[in-house]
């Protein structure tokens, strides 16, 4: 059964935070972690209310591999692992994972792939078989690539629709120039036209391979299998000598516009400038001065002066993205055509006032409360423990990261805040993007 | 939290034995419903998988008990019940709530609005608190109102306005319906948003928000013993209030084909087609259920199949039924073109599907990969406290939430012959309404042009 959530209105619900780790020791099941020969790191939590099981495997073949000028290959081959193997056809496999209730999916983001797999426990031995087999032996049939490579096209047209995406993609084609990082994980018209079946190939070959990849399984996962089955088998990958992406994330500095023309009734603003790794110390004092920026859903000072006090927009937060390699900071809204001008002044004030004046106790009690006490609600399901393990074994935060989290928050000062805010914000020098009527916002 | 499994195997023994207990056991077993002296419905579900817990309040309102030319005005007053009450102040609820650690939010459809907050098991209390005093004490100011209408006519001109897709599911549903209230979107009317008033508020407010009009749902890990007097204390002094009369008219049957078209920048030609249908408690409803995973459910459903793959004729394609609804609904198939193709070609592909549906028995393995498609989507949905009440409340709005234990079992008695008369019953063209984004790439603010049609040799 689907939830018709199509019919529903949801009030504001995003509360936007970076890679959420934290909490206190109950809030996840133990957590068994091995290395096996290869290099695959193994990771298991069992949870055995309810008759499945959820498995992530992160692969170090992300868009950041994408050769230039084929930007979209590593998505591109992610995704071709599901089109045939050397004994099943695609349309076998779909109707076999189809048949067991199984979802089997292969996507890449920037930094990695990921390989997800759930399936009802009684079948959990098949599934992972299935899935072992697409990582192994695909075959990439030029026809599916071919059929695939147009259906990808079509997805870049059609996110011409979506107002917000391309603000997105204007902005970190603007921050980024011509860095691993500038291009659509999807990639774009022109390189996605060239990909073929032989350069998915000898991506697969070169890329999907063992060393560092880290297996996630969660759920009504039997430990004898466990040791038994999966463990043995995992080993005994072989696959490409890749090892974790080394690259050098650049960045444009300075004030820039990037305006787009369309017939629509808000502005989409993106404002925004390079942010910081999930590496940097202050990642957790620039956790705690976003959510009070804009990162605290109703509760952030963004909120408060752009909808609450004037009702210019329905959403507005900030965001940094911050992971293995430089993220960015982006305040993120829209508002009707005539409105553009004011709101992205009035965040950009903010954005100021956060460096000029050190947040009050209340606001920084709100936050620390707010980011450690909600941890427990973000490990609730399967698939948000498999991510999280995934995350915190990527970024290797030590398995005993939520226990020092806490600490860490609650060590956060109104200075640390300010001194923060004055490092890695820049008002003065801001990239924003407008995609909306420009002669209406006054941006032509 | 996370540390060495020394202890694992003890703890998956007694794991097993609670879980063996609880999965073998329906839903009828494990919730209790009860109500509190007020009459307030309380219906609640321990699970203790996870130390956290939702608390859900639902009212029996939403856009089908508005009135022509006063459309949107529930999912106002969900905007509006932030606002404050005697006792907190504007802006005060999320505060209160985040500094607990928790996450609280709200959503308004055709046949409900609700409100809920998730929290660590030790902090329920907050919820009640909070919950309990704006289900009557709301303090509609003029000033906030006039704010927040603001704020929802951006939310209008982002979901909708600024949405091709979803201006042409607006557009669908104002022509499959010419009498019942689904004819009006959920979120309104531009020009009744504009024309609301802080008395239309005050009166939906007072007319269904109150204990004879709404419940309660709590799912996760609390002790029931110790909550319900808990709940009691806070919920039960509230005033009862009268049901309010939740007849609505009822939509004559279709006697031919609706069409519409919507001229709109867009980069893909669309098509939504929707049939009438009935809704639970129906028994045909859980026979569409089925259909819609034959046409939609995996990669190898027939839309997916043929339309997507074979065909080449659409970058996505589905179908959605709609089991949960308070008055019967629309059975929905769509499809986005792919570049170069028409909605035409799309909608004659669309509508072979539904003649097979009609003309061949479906075959015994694909009747049974349905079925295991939608159990396992049905065992998947449990994982989550907040899915579990949702589930729960939709069919308690519906009819009641011990329905839900019905879900699995009626799908699985569904046969070839039930597939095949449902869909010569309701999937005909008299029955359907079918609306089509025709992209308009001209004049001012058109889209960047397109490209040139696919080169052959991507086409196939």
């Amino acid at each position: 059964m689907r939830f018709r959530l199509k019919s529903l209105v949801f009030f504001w619900a995003i509360l936007t935070f970076l890679v959420s780790l934290a909490g206190p020791v109950e809030a996840m099941p133990p957590v068994q972690r091995s290395v096996l020969a290869n290099g695959i790191v193994l990771l298991s939590a069992e949870e055995h209310s309810l008759p499945f099981v959820t498995v992530e495997f992160l692969i170090h073949a992300g868009a950041t591999r994408d050769p230039s000028g084929q930007e979209g290959l590593a998505s591109m081959t992610a995704r071709a692992l599901l089109f045939g193997t050397k004994t099943r056809s695609m349309n076998v496999i779909n109707e076999q994972l189809d048949f067991m209730g199984a979802a089997l999916s292969a996507d890449a983001g920037r930094d990695y792939a990921v390989i997800s797999l759930r399936v009802l426990t009684k079948d959990l031995v098949k599934g992972f078989a299935l899935l072992m087999e697409v990582l192994e032996q695909p075959i990439f049939p030029g026809s599916e690539i071919q059929k695939e490579v147009t259906r990808t096209l079509a997805a870049i047209r059609s996110g011409e629709d979506d107002p917000g995406e391309v603000a997105e993609k204007e902005f970190i084609k603007a921050l980024y120039g011509k860095g691993p990082y500038a291009h659509p994980v999807v990639g774009v018209k022109e390189s996605v036209e060239k990909l073929s079946a032989e350069s998915v190939k000898e991506f697969h070959r070169r890329f999907y391979g063992p060393a560092n990849a880290i297996f996630v399984i969660v759920g009504d996962v039997d430990p004898a299998l466990l040791a038994s089955e999966i463990a043995p088998r995992l080993a005994k990958w072989q696959g490409g000598a890749s090892t974790p992406a080394t690259i050098d994330v650049s960045y444009e500095r300075g004030s820039k516009r990037v305006t787009v023309d369309r017939a629509l009734t808000q502005s989409n603003l993106v404002l925004g400038h390079e942010g910081i790794t999930r590496g940097n110390p202050d990642y957790y004092a620039v956790t705690v001065m976003n959510y009070i920026l804009g990162g605290g859903g109703l509760t952030a000072r963004l909120m408060e002066e752009i909808r609450d006090k004037r009702g210019l927009a329905y959403s507005v937060f900030s965001h940094f993205a911050a992971g293995k390699h430089e993220g960015s900071f982006q305040i993120i809204l829209q508002t009707k055509n005539a409105s553009a001008r004011e709101a992205a002044r009035l965040a950009t004030a903010e954005m100021e006032r956060m460096r000029e004046k050190p947040v009050s106790e209340a606001e920084l009690g709100g936050a620390r409360k707010y980011l450690v006490g909600s941890f427990p609600l973000r490990l609730t399901t399967q698939g948000a423990i498999a991510s999280f393990l995934m995350q915190v074994e990527y970024l290797k935060l030590g398995l005993d990261y939520v226990d020092r989290y806490p600490g860490i928050i609650q060590n956060v000062t109104a200075q640390d805040v300010q001194r923060v805010a004055r490092a890695y914000l820049h008002p003065d020098r801001l990239i924003v993007v407008v995609v909306g009527n420009l002669k209406e916002a006054g941006f032509e | 939290m996370i540390r060495r499994a020394m202890n694992a195997t003890l703890c998956l023994f007694l794991l097993a034995a609670w879980v063996s207990t609880a999965a073998s056991q329906g839903l009828r077993q494990q919730v209790l419903e009860t109500s509190l002296s007020n009459g307030l419905k309380v219906i609640l579900l321990e699970n203790h998988k996870a130390p956290v817990v939702t608390f859900q309040v639902w009212y029996r309102v939403g856009a089908r008990n508005e009135q022509y030319t006063k459309t949107g005005l529930s999912h106002v007053l969900e905007h509006m019940m932030f606002k404050g009450t005697k006792k907190v102040g504007p802006g005060e609820f999320a505060r209160i709530v985040q500094e607990n650690g928790g996450q609280d939010n709200a959503f308004t459809s055709s046949d409900y609005t609700a409100y809920f907050e998730n929290l660590s098991s030790d902090r329920i209390d907050v919820a009640l608190e909070l919950e309990s005093d704006r289900m009557r004490n709301l303090v509609l100011r003029d000033e906030d109102f006039q704010t927040e209408r603001s704020v929802v006519i951006e939310e209008r001109r982002l979901r909708t306005d600024d949405n091709p897709k979803a201006v042409l599911m607006e557009q669908l549903e104002a022509i499959a319906f010419q009498i019942h209230p689904y004819r009006w979107p959920v979120i309104g009317w531009m020009q009744d948003l504009t024309r609301l008033t802080l008395d239309d508020l005050k009166q939906h407010y007072q007319r269904f928000y109150h204990p004879g009009n709404a419940f309660l749902v709590v799912v996760g890990d609390f002790k029931r013993e110790e909550l319900l007097p808990r709940i009691e204390r806070y919920f039960g002094g509230t005033p009862k209030g009268v049901p309010p009369d939740q007849m609505v008219p009822q939509e004559a049957p279709q006697q031919g084909e609706r069409r519409v078209s919507l001229h709109k920048e867009a980069q893909l030609a669309s098509v939504v087609m929707g049939y009438h249908v009935p809704n639970l408690p129906h028994p045909d409803a859980y026979v569409l259920e089925v259909v819609a995973a034959l046409l939609s459910a995996g990669e190898s459903s027939r839309l997916q199949m043929n339309l997507v793959r074979a065909k080449e004729l659409a970058l996505v394609a589905g179908a959605d039924n709609a089991l949960v609804s308070k008055d019967p609904n629309l059975f929905t198939i769509a499809a986005d073109a792919l570049p170069g193709k028409d909605a035409a070609e799309v909608e004659k592909a669309i509508n072979i599907e539904v003649e097979r549906l009609q003309e061949e028995m479906v075959g015994e393995r694909e009747l049974e990969k349905v079925k295991n498609s939608l159990e396992s989507g049905f065992i998947y949905s449990q994982d989550s406290f907040f899915a579990q009440a949702m589930l729960l409340a939709q069919h308690e709005i519906v009819s009641s939430w011990r329905a839900v234990d019905e879900y699995v079992p009626s799908v699985r008695k569904v046969k070839a012959e039930d597939v095949q008369r449902v869909a010569r019953q309701y999937l005909v063209p008299e029955n359907r309404t079918v609306a089509v984004l025709v992209p308009k790439v001209t004049g001012k603010g058109a889209p960047q042009p397109p490209g040139p049609a696919l080169p052959e040799r991507v086409i196939r």
